[in-house]
C-alpha cells in the first residue's frame, strides 16, 4: 500500500466520502481545475464533476453562508477557506448561524458542514497565512473544532467531520502537510471525534497537544525516554467538545502535566485544560500544571517565525520544571 | 558560490530534463540571463543564472535528467558548494512546505486513555504536599482519611506528630537478608497457594509430665503423614506436578531476633525422640549463632511452627511452596471440657493445620489431623 | 412598463494595440518628458520584478508576487495621484508605492519576511499591503470620511483584483462611498485571473466597472496596457472625488503574464496560447514603438537604460541582503503603544530563545 502525506490523506478521505454519499458537495476557491492552493482537492474535480465540486468567487462569507443554505436543504458541504487568516469574514455566518440553527429551529433545520482551513505557522508564508485561532471556535458553543496531526488521523477524523450532522472546523496544520508519509488503507473507517489519542504511553509527566506541536512533543518524549523520563503524550485531535476523561485518567497517573500549543498563551485552549485540571484533578498534581505556547504577539513575519513556534528546548524546560519540582 | 545546483522548480518537482543549453562551457553570462530550458513534469521552464561569471561546466547533455538539488553548471571560482536552494513548495501559493521523506512510525495508538493500571499517586491537595514536605513526612506512609481518599492535613500531621516520639519511624529500611526472604516467600505463597485451615484441639492430658512436646508433635506428625502420605508432598502449579516423598523432612520455625528461620529436621520417621532432641537443641543454637548451614534450611516436606510457645491459640499459618501442609501449634493451656458427662481440667494443646487445597484434599487433611490428634492423645 | 434607470460603460484608450495615438492625446501626453518618466517607471518595474522572482528561486525571497505584464496599472496609477492623495494598495502595487517615497528594498524586506518593508520611508499616510482580499476598499472609505470630516481637499485611490469585487467588503465600501459622497476612487486592477480562477467565473456582471452603477456612482473601463490611459483617466477621477466628492469606479483591464505568485504554477490551469497572445498588447511595448515612432527613443537609449535600471535594482538587492533580520524580541514592539508589564517575561524569553538554525 502507498504511504502518503497528511494532504494526500485529506483528499483520498473526500474522495472516499464523495464515492459512498452523494450529498456530499465540495467549495471554495481555486478548489477544481487548480486542486486547491495545497492540492488538498487534487483529481477530484475531474473525478466528480464541477456540480459537486465548486470553484467560487472570491468571497468568505459567501462560501460560509452558501454552506449552510446547502446544508439545510440536503447537501453535506464541505467548505474550504484558503487560509484560517481568511476565515474572519465568514465569522458572522459561522457563529450566528451555523452553530446555532439547530438550537434555535429546535432540531427541525441542521447544519452538517465542514469548514476546512489550513492553519498555524511554520511554511514561512506571508503575513495572514500562519493563524491558529482555535480557540475562539473553541468558545463558541454549537461547534466542534478538530485538529488532525498525522496522515492517518486526518483521514478518519475527516471522514467523521463529514460524516457528523453538525458543523466541524477542521483546521490542518500546514507544516504537517507534506513533513512525513504514513501507510493510510482507504477502507472508510472514521476516527471518533470527541475523544483524545493516546500517542505514546508514560509513568511521569504527561504531555497534552494538538496540530502541529505534536511533532515536537513527540521528538522531545522520544528524547526523554533515553533519559529515564517516560513521558505519556495525548493528542487531544477534537479540541471542542473536549475528552477530559483521558486527560486526567493519565494525569491521575503520572502526577505532572505540560500542555503545549502553537497558538498565543492568553485564553488559549491550554487554559481551559488547565483549568479543568485543577478543578477535578488537583490532587493528584505533583507540580503545577504547565503551559508551552505561542507568544501574545502577532506572528512575526518569515525572518523570525521560527522564534514565535515553541520549541523543543522550551518544551523540555517545562518538564524538567515539573519533574524537578518536588 | 560556485557549483549552482538544480533549484525545485515547482511543487517539490524531483527532478527535471535538460530541453537546451542556452549557454556552453566558458561563456561569460550575466546574473539572471537564461541558463537552460529544462522540462518537468509539468511545464517548460527557463533557469536563470544566479550570478554572473564564466561556465566552466555544464553537468549534463540535451535530455538528461538532473535530480532536483544536483551539480547543474559550475562557475569558475573558490569551490564552495551553494547555489540554488532547492525549492521546497509543494504546490502552495503561498509559503514553503517542508517536504521530507520521512516515514511516520505509529504504533499502538490508543483511542481514549492508556488506562494503565499502575499504583495511583498518592491523593493530596497542593497544600497537604506543601505541609508533608515542610514536616518531613513521607506521604506514602500517611493514612487517608479525607474525601475521596484524599490525604488531609490533620493526616499528615498526626504522622508528624508520631514520627516526633520515635524518630525512627519514617525512615524507610530496605529489606534484606532473613526478613527479605520470609518477605518473598510469603508473597509467592500468597499468589500461588490456595490455603485452606482446619482447627481442633489436641488433649495432652496422657502424655508424662515432663515429656519433649516437641518431639512428641514431630512425632505425632510423622504418624499422621503414615496415615495420610499426601500431606507430605510437594506441589508445582505451574506443570501441575505432585512429588509425594516417602522420606519425612520436617521443617521447624524458629524465631530470632533476625527473623524466621526453619531449620529441618531431615528423616524424622527414622530418627528416635532422644536424637529428635539433640537436633532440635543444636539447631537452636545454630540458628542463633547463624551458624546453621543452608543444606539444613532446605528439603523440608511438611513444616511445624509451635508458635504457641509465646503467645497465641489459632492461627491461620502459612503453606510455603513447594510444600503443601503446615501444622501449627499454639499455647498449650488448661481447659475445663466435657467428658463422660463430666466437668474435667485436661491440658489442651490448640492446633491449626493449612493445607494447599490444590493438592491436597480435605478428606486427606483432615485424616491426616486425626492421626497427629491420636497420635498426642495415647501416648508419646 | 417605463424604463427607470440606464447605465453606460465608457471604454478609454490613448494608444491602440499598433502604438497609434487615438484622436488628441491627453496634454501631460504631449510632452515628451512625461512620457519617458513614465516608460523608465515601467522598465524599472519590470526589471526589478524578474529580479525578484529570481531571487525566490535561488532561495533568497519568500512567495513574491508578479507584476509582469501589468506594468501600465501601477505605473499609470501612481503618475495620476497627487502626493497629497493617500494611497491604499492591495499587494502588487509596489510600482505605484515608488512614486509615493517607498523604496524597492522595502518590498524586497517585505516579502523577505520582515515588517520594515512597510514602512515606506518617509510616506506616512498610504496604507501597507492587504493580503486578506477586498478588505481594504472599506479602509479607502474610511480615510476618505475622514478627508472630509478635515475638509481636506485630498482624495483616496484604492486598488484590488478582480477577485476582489466578490468579496463583501468591497460592496459595503462601494455603497457607503456612493451614499456618503466619499472622496475615493476604486481601481480594480482587471488582470483576467484570481489565482485559479478565471473573470467568467468571478462575475457574470458583462464589465467590473457596472458595479458602479448599483453604487450610485460611474464606472468606466480603460485599457490596463496603455499607461497614458491609465494616468489620464485616474487624473481625471482624482480630480472628481476631491472637487465634487463623486466616487469612480476605474476597471483597469490588462492580463496576468505570469503564475499568481512564484508558488502557484498557471500551466495547471491556463488555456495555451493566450499569454502570448496577450503579450502583443503588452504596456512597455506600446510606449516604446510609439516613442521610437516620433523619435523620442532609439537602441542606444535603450540599452543605457536596462543598464541603468539593473544597476538601480542591484543596489536595492544588496541593501536587502545585508540588512540584518530585527531582533527576536521586536515581535513584542509594536503590539501596542507601550507593551504592558504582563508581556515582559515573555519578551526577556524570546530575547535568550535558541532556535533551529533555518535557511
Amino acid at each position: 500500500m502507498a504511504e502518503i502525506t497528511l494532504v494526500e490523506a485529506l483528499t483520498q478521505a473526500m474522495a472516499y466520502e464523495m464515492r459512498v454519499d452523494s450529498a456530499v458537495i465540495l467549495l471554495g476557491e481555486d478548489i477544481g481545475k487548480d486542486g486547491g492552493v495545497f492540492r488538498a482537492t487534487l483529481g477530484l474535480l475531474d473525478k466528480f464533476g464541477p456540480e459537486r465540486v465548486r470553484d467560487t468567487p472570491l468571497a468568505e462569507s459567501m462560501i460560509a453562508g452558501l454552506a449552510i443554505g446547502m446544508a439545510a436543504y440536503g447537501l453535506k458541504p464541505v467548505a474550504e477557506f484558503q487560509f484560517m487568516g481568511f476565515i474572519y469574514p465568514a465569522l458572522d455566518q459561522i457563529i450566528n448561524h451555523a452553530a446555532r440553527i439547530r438550537n434555535r429551529t429546535r432540531g427541525r433545520l441542521s447544519c452538517p458542514v465542514v469548514f476546512r482551513a489550513p492553519y498555524g505557522a511554520g511554511i514561512r508564508a506571508p503575513e495572514h497565512h500562519s493563524e491558529s485561532t482555535e480557540a475562539m471556535f473553541a468558545h463558541t458553543p454549537g461547534l466542534r473544532v478538530v485538529i488532525p496531526s498525522s496522515p492517518k488521523r486526518a483521514y478518519g477524523l475527516l471522514l467523521a467531520a463529514i460524516r457528523d450532522p453538525d458543523p466541524v472546523i477542521f483546521l490542518e496544520p500546514s507544516r504537517l502537510y507534506r513533513w512525513a508519509k504514513q501507510e493510510v488503507p482507504d477502507d472508510g473507517e472514521a476516527l471518533p471525534l470527541d475523544v483524545c489519542f493516546t500517542l505514546r504511553q508514560g509513568t511521569d509527566v504527561t504531555l497534552v497537544t494538538w496540530g502541529a506541536m505534536v511533532k515536537e512533543t513527540l521528538a522531545v518524549a522520544d528524547k526523554l525516554s533515553k533519559e529515564g523520563i517516560s513521558a505519556e503524550v495525548i493528542d487531544v485531535a477534537t479540541i471542542k467538545p473536549l475528552d477530559m476523561n483521558t486527560i486526567l485518567e493519565s494525569v491521575e497517573k503520572t502526577g505532572r502535566c505540560v500542555i503545549i500549543h502553537e497558538a498565543p498563551r492568553t485564553c488559549g485552549v491550554g487554559a481551559d485544560i488547565s483549568a479543568q485540571i485543577a478543578e477535578r484533578g488537583l490532587m493528584f498534581l505533583k507540580a503545577p500544571v504547565q503551559r508551552v505556547t505561542g507568544y501574545d504577539t502577532i506572528v512575526p513575519y518569515a525572518r523570525l517565525e521560527r522564534y514565535y513556534i515553541p520549541s523543543e528546548q522550551q518544551i523540555l524546560n517545562a518538564i524538567n520544571n515539573v519533574m524537578e519540582f518536588a | 558560490m560556485k557549483i549552482f545546483n538544480l533549484p525545485d522548480l515547482g511543487e517539490g518537482l524531483a527532478d527535471a530534463e535538460i530541453r537546451e543549453w542556452h549557454v556552453k562551457e566558458g561563456d561569460v553570462v550575466a546574473v539572471d540571463q537564461p541558463l537552460v530550458c529544462m522540462e518537468t513534469a509539468k511545464a517548460v521552464v527557463e533557469v536563470p543564472s544566479p550570478q554572473a561569471g564564466r561556465i566552466k561546466k555544464l553537468y549534463g547533455a540535451v535530455n538528461d535528467v538532473i535530480d532536483t538539488g544536483a551539480p547543474l553548471v559550475e562557475f569558475e571560482g573558490e569551490h564552495e558548494k551553494t547555489g540554488a536552494e532547492p525549492r521546497k513548495d509543494g504546490g502552495s501559493v503561498v509559503g514553503s512546505l517542508e517536504e521530507s521523506s520521512q516515514r511516520l512510525e505509529e504504533t499502538d495508538i490508543i483511542i481514549g486513555s492508556s488506562k494503565q493500571k499502575t499504583a495511583a499517586g498518592v491523593k493530596a491537595m497542593p497544600a497537604v504536599r506543601a505541609l508533608a514536605k515542610q514536616l518531613n513526612v513521607d506521604l506514602s506512609l500517611v493514612q487517608a482519611t479525607g474525601p475521596h481518599g484524599q490525604i488531609t492535613a490533620e493526616d499528615v500531621k498526626k504522622l508528624a506528630a508520631g514520627a516526633n516520639k520515635n524518630p525512627v519511624v519514617g525512615q524507610a529500611e530496605k529489606l534484606h537478608g532473613v526478613r527479605r526472604a520470609m518477605a518473598m516467600a510469603m508473597t509467592q505463597s500468597h499468589q500461588e497457594v490456595v490455603p485452606v485451615t482446619i482447627i481442633e484441639d489436641a488433649d495432652l492430658s496422657n502424655l508424662p509430665a515432663n515429656s519433649d512436646l516437641t518431639a512428641c508433635f514431630i512425632k505425632a506428625i510423622v504418624t499422621g503423614i503414615e496415615a495420610e502420605p499426601a500431606l507430605n508432598a510437594w506441589y508445582d502449579g505451574k506443570t501441575m506436578e505432585r512429588r509425594l516423598f516417602a522420606e519425612m523432612n520436617i521443617g521447624l520455625a524458629m524465631d530470632t531476633p533476625e527473623g524466621l528461620f526453619v531449620p529441618v529436621i531431615k528423616n524424622a520417621a527414622n530418627t528416635s525422640a532422644a536424637d529428635l532432641r539433640k537436633t532440635i537443641d543444636t539447631f537452636k543454637q545454630t540458628v542463633k549463632s547463624r551458624t546453621v548451614s543452608p543444606s539444613d534450611l532446605q528439603g523440608a516436606t511438611i513444616t511445624l511452627s509451635n508458635f504457641g510457645m509465646i503467645a497465641g491459640r489459632y492461627a491461620t499459618p502459612i503453606v510455603v511452596p513447594p510444600m503443601v501442609a503446615i501444622l501449627g501449634c499454639g499455647k498449650i493451656r488448661d481447659v475445663v471440657v466435657a467428658r463422660n458427662g463430666n466437668m474435667e481440667i485436661r491440658r489442651i494443646a490448640p492446633l491449626s493445620l493449612t493445607f494447599d487445597h490444590r493438592a491436597v484434599t480435605g478428606g486427606e487433611a483432615t485424616r491426616f489431623l486425626a492421626a497427629v490428634i491420636k497420635s498426642l492423645e495415647q501416648t508419646c | 412598463m417605463k424604463v427607470v434607470a440606464q447605465f453606460e460603460i465608457p471604454y478609454y484608450q490613448c494608444l491602440n494595440e499598433s502604438s497609434t495615438a487615438i484622436g488628441e492625446l491627453p496634454k501631460f501626453a504631449q510632452d515628451p518628458k512625461q512620457l519617458l518618466h513614465l516608460y523608465r517607471l515601467m522598465v524599472l518595474i519590470r526589471i526589478f520584478d524578474s529580479k525578484a522572482i529570481a531571487l525566490q528561486r535561488t532561495g533568497k525571497l519568500g512567495t513574491y508576487p508578479s507584476t509582469r505584464g501589468q506594468e501600465a496599472m501601477f505605473v499609470g496609477l501612481g503618475a495620476g495621484l497627487a502626493k497629497e492623495d493617500i494611497f491604499v494598495p492591495y499587494y502588487r502595487d509596489f510600482g505605484t508605492l515608488i512614486q509615493r517615497g517607498a523604496k524597492l528594498s522595502d518590498f524586497l524586506l517585505y516579502w523577505g519576511g520582515d515588517e520594515r518593508g512597510n514602512s515606506f520611508g518617509k510616506n506616512n499616510h498610504d496604507f501597507p499591503f492587504s493580503v486578506p482580499v477586498g478588505s481594504q476598499p472599506l479602509h479607502a472609505a474610511g480615510i476618505a470620511t475622514a478627508l472630509k470630516i478635515h475638509k481636506q481637499p485630498h482624495a483616496v485611490a484604492v486598488v484590488c483584483g478582480e477577485g476582489g469585487t466578490s468579496e463583501g467588503d468591497f460592496y459595503e465600501a462601494m455603497n457607503v462611498a456612493g451614499v456618503w459622497k466619499l472622496p475615493v476612487v476604486f481601481v480594480v486592477n482587471n488582470n483576467q485571473w484570481a489565482i485559479s480562477v478565471p473573470r467568467s467565473a468571478q462575475s457574470s456582471a458583462q464589465t467590473i466597472a457596472q458595479k458602479a452603477i448599483a453604487a450610485g456612482f460611474s464606472g468606466e473601463q480603460v485599457d490596463g496596457n496603455d499607461v497614458i490611459a491609465v494616468r489620464y483617466r485616474v487624473e481625471e477621477a482624482m480630480k472628481k472625488a476631491r472637487e465634487n466628492h463623486e466616487p469612480t469606479l476605474l476597471e483597469i483591464v490588462c492580463y496576468r503574464q505570469s503564475d499568481h505568485t512564484t508558488a502557484d504554477d498557471a500551466r495547471r490551469y491556463e488555456p495555451e496560447g493566450i499569454r502570448e497572445q496577450e503579450w502583443t498588447k503588452e504596456p512597455i511595448g506600446r510606449l516604446k514603438k510609439y516613442l521610437e515612432d516620433n523619435q523620442f527613443w532609439d537602441a542606444e537609449k535603450e540599452q543605457q537604460l536596462q543598464t541603468e535600471c539593473a544597476a538601480e535594482v542591484d543596489v536595492a538587492v544588496a541593501e536587502y541582503i545585508n540588512t540584518k533580520p530585527q531582533a527576536p524580541e521586536s515581535m513584542f514592539d509594536n503590539l501596542y503603544a507601550s507593551l504592558p508589564e504582563i508581556y515582559l517575561e515573555q519578551r526577556e524569553d524570546v530575547k535568550h530563545k535558541e532556535v533551529p538554525v533555518h535557511g
